[in-house]
């Protein structure tokens, strides 16, 4: 498949990249520069600069859609803040507008566990539970990408997958920190996305068939982010932080 | 209960209520039955149409806004952009965001927002429909719309701010007379209505769940799109059925 | 001391009827009806709510009827049972000025309010398939003869009945939209209690576990004084250490 992969540089981005760089042929699509391997293209854009995502989606068959915020933000808070809401509505917006008129027929959205942070620890978050999102734009805006895909899906015959990520975090790279039950493996993030990208209902009338959403964690002894349901898309992580939890 | 509710108005010093987008399609219409019971600060990116004096606040640069904020009891967001590609998200988007972030950060505790109902699409077959999931559709007016909704929920859920959203299908003078041939529009509000409703959320001591949306009209007769909650929470009731209006003559048989 | 109301239980020995026999025949004289053997081998009277005949003589001298008939995938059948055995129900109880009805049938939200939240009223959008249609007739029938000949007419709509978990569920979270058997024994006594109900006709999604935020009990409890009779989200417990 020829796949447009956004947030690309982001560390999520070159994980997806490297689960499915062998298999696929890759868009990389980023406002920062991206040293990659020559057999992929790079697109060095915004998702706000319309006339470059539209380029971007020629020859498209699925958009991989990190929801991964650019790495230049400003530092201003409130101007960094304008800017992820920003990237997030209107970017993804333009990019799933894109995508359909493009005929695009699967979307894949990266959103956040982060959503249920809220809730009591005593609880199984599974699917069906509402998010809280909280005004903190990193989480708030996440979420309202994800309605924003929601709604293409509603409206188009595009296979539309969300896939609520926990924490990004390398296994190899926490070998002495107290766990977290939100963490994930970005390379399991990858294999969810690989997953998802298997997905495809454009062709169904119902459109809550052409959504879905999975909760994408690894599985702590006693996991409170429940992910059984992403089996659906082949998902089972391989890198759950035992040891971190053998030493709690 | 309407006439308790004015009386403490007059007694108390009036309410500071920040008027975004009064300039607008709307805000016009609201104004002279406001201005009498509260301490409006008319603010819009474009003149009056009437003439009146308005401050220049464009809800797109948070600085304006956290200062045309200051001092004030209460915000009325009516500001909206419906068609344009950019300006729909960073004025009915972001343009709420920083409605919110400034009445956060400034202890505003009330909030009336305003967008465009999302249930018509959908569930023009149906009755009874009160509080039903929304059906925003992809377009710019509809998505942005909702995305404001969602930021209200989580300022709302967050810092207790209490918010009433006012969502609209039309809005128009009532008739001025018997309308004869044709039925009454679904879903639309009179301008009375409307400052009824507005004052409503004004006074409104606390909202269930912090947030609630109202899907606003005038006209009762089609039981389709209830006003239940609407009357439950906010005592709402359209000021006369404006159904009343069309009313098909029913000639006497000799 | 009131004698106790008199109650035609259609239905009594399909996948319902004997989980909710037991806690009602205390409080109420029962007749059990159905086309099928009672599981139990308890005793019940043969009625076909596909022949009006039938149901009208077994509507004879009661007060209330509780319909838990239902056929879910037969073509000719569903129609028959579902939609023509409301229209028996409903039109023998006018006839026989039976004023208190209680229905049943599927739920329609899963199927498009998943991905939504605080979900109480919703207008039916069953899809076209038997079960789901001709139970959307049903419903209609009902509501049209409710209003037009006063019968108050409570329609429980349900997407999962169980027995409660016998001890807490580790590693899972409860199901949504699950009524447990005593819960909805409860919710048939509030319904064959109350006086009147607005419009004549209310349908509850109803269900024992609250928590996930996405499908509300307010109006069964506003309307019923409906409550779980226990939280059953709180079996789905994760254990911590606290």
């Amino acid at each position: 498949m020829r796949i447009l992969l956004t947030g690309a540089a982001s560390p999520l981005g070159r994980a997806i990249t490297d689960e499915l760089g062998e298999g696929h042929q890759l868009r990389l699509f980023d406002p920062e520069p991206i040293d990659a391997d020559e057999r992929h293209e790079v697109v060095t854009a915004s998702l706000t600069d319309v006339a470059a995502v539209w380029s971007a989606m020629r020859d498209i068959d699925a958009v991989l859609h990190t929801g991964e915020p650019p790495a230049q933000l400003p530092a201003d808070e409130l101007a960094r803040d304008q800017q992820l809401l920003d990237e997030a509505t209107r970017g993804t917006h333009i990019l799933c507008k894109a995508a359909v008129e493009a005929g695009v027929k699967r979307i894949v959205y990266g959103s956040s566990l982060d959503l249920f942070a809220p809730y009591p620890e005593d609880v199984y978050i599974s699917e069906m539970w509402k998010p809280l999102p909280t005004p903190a734009m990193a989480s708030m805006s996440r979420y309202l990408g994800e309605l924003t895909c929601r709604e293409f899906a509603r409206d188009f015959h595009v296979s539309v997958t969300a896939l609520r990520l926990g924490t990004l975090v390398r296994e190899d790279e926490v070998a002495e920190q107290t766990p977290d039950l939100m963490w994930l493996d970005p390379r399991d993030a990858a294999r969810a996305f690989a997953g998802a990208l298997e997905r495809d209902t454009s062709g169904s009338p119902v459109w809550s068939r052409r959504w879905a959403l999975y909760h994408i964690c690894s599985l702590p002894p006693n996991p409170k982010y429940l992910v059984s349901a992403a089996a659906g898309i082949g998902f089972e992580p391989q890198h759950n932080f035992a040891a971190n939890w053998r030493s709690v | 209960m309407v006439a308790k509710t004015r009386l403490a108005m007059t007694m108390a010093a009036k309410k500071k209520v920040l008027f975004l987008g009064a300039a607008g399609l709307i805000g016009p219409y609201l104004t002279p039955g406001l201005v009498g019971d509260y301490d409006l600060r008319l603010t819009d990116v474009k003149e009056h149409p009437d003439g009146i004096e308005v401050e220049h606040v464009d809800v797109t640069d948070y600085a304006q806004v956290l200062k045309a904020a200051q001092g004030m009891d209460a915000i009325m967001n009516f500001t909206v952009n419906r068609r344009d590609a950019d300006l729909s998200f960073h004025v009915n988007t972001c343009g709420a965001w920083h409605v919110m972030r400034a009445a956060a950060k400034l202890g505003i505790r009330k909030v009336v927002h305003s967008g465009p109902q999302a249930v018509r699409f959908i569930y023009d077959h149906d009755f009874d429909v009160d509080q039903v999931p929304s059906r925003p559709s992809t377009g710019l007016y509809g998505t942005t719309k909702l995305l404001s909704a969602e930021i209200c929920r989580a300022y709302a859920r967050t810092h207790g701010i209490q918010i009433v959203n006012f969502l609209f299908n039309g809005l128009h003078d009532p008739p001025s007379g018997p309308i004869e041939g044709r039925d009454f529009p679904v879903m639309s509000v009179v301008w009375d209505d409307l400052i009824q409703a507005c004052k409503q959320a004004l006074e409104l001591e606390s909202v269930p769940g912090g947030y609630q949306e109202f899907n606003l009209h005038s006209h009762l007769g089609h039981e389709k799109y209830s006003l239940e909650r609407a009357r439950e929470i906010l005592g709402f009731e359209p000021r006369p059925n404006m159904a009343e209006f069309y009313r098909r003559p029913v000639r006497e048989v000799a | 001391m009131a004698a106790k109301k008199k109650v035609l239980f259609l239905g009594a020995s399909g996948l319902i009827g004997p989980h909710l026999t037991p806690g009602l025949m205390d409080d109420y004289d029962l007749t059990l009806a159905d086309v099928k053997d009672h599981p139990d081998g308890i005793d019940i009277d043969h009625v076909d709510v596909t022949d009006y005949a039938q149901v009208l003589k077994a509507a004879q001298g009661m007060d209330a009827i509780m319909n838990f008939t239902v056929v879910r995938n037969d073509p000719d059948l569903s129609f028959h049972v579902n939609t023509r055995g409301a229209l028996h129900v409903m039109k023998a109880a006018a006839e026989l000025d039976i004023g208190k009805v209680v229905h049943s049938g599927p739920e329609s939200v899963r199927n498009h309010c998943d991905h939504d939240f605080d979900i109480d009223d919703m207008p039916f959008q069953p899809g076209p398939g038997y079960y789901m249609t001709t139970k959307m007739h049903s419903r209609e029938i009902c509501r049209i003869y409710a209003r037009t000949y006063d019968i108050q007419t409570v329609c429980y709509l349900f997407n999962g009945l169980s027995a409660p978990p016998e001890a807490p569920v580790v590693g899972a979270d409860f199901p949504p939209f699950t009524i447990v058997w005593p819960d909805l024994v409860q919710a048939c006594k509030l319904a064959l209690e109350i006086e009147s109900v607005p419009d004549n006709y209310q349908e509850f999604n109803l269900h024992s576990h609250v928590g996930q935020g996405k499908f509300g009990l307010k109006r069964a409890r506003r309307i019923l004084g409906y409550e779980p009779i226990r939280n059953m989200a709180e079996l789905y417990r994760r254990p911590t250490d606290a």
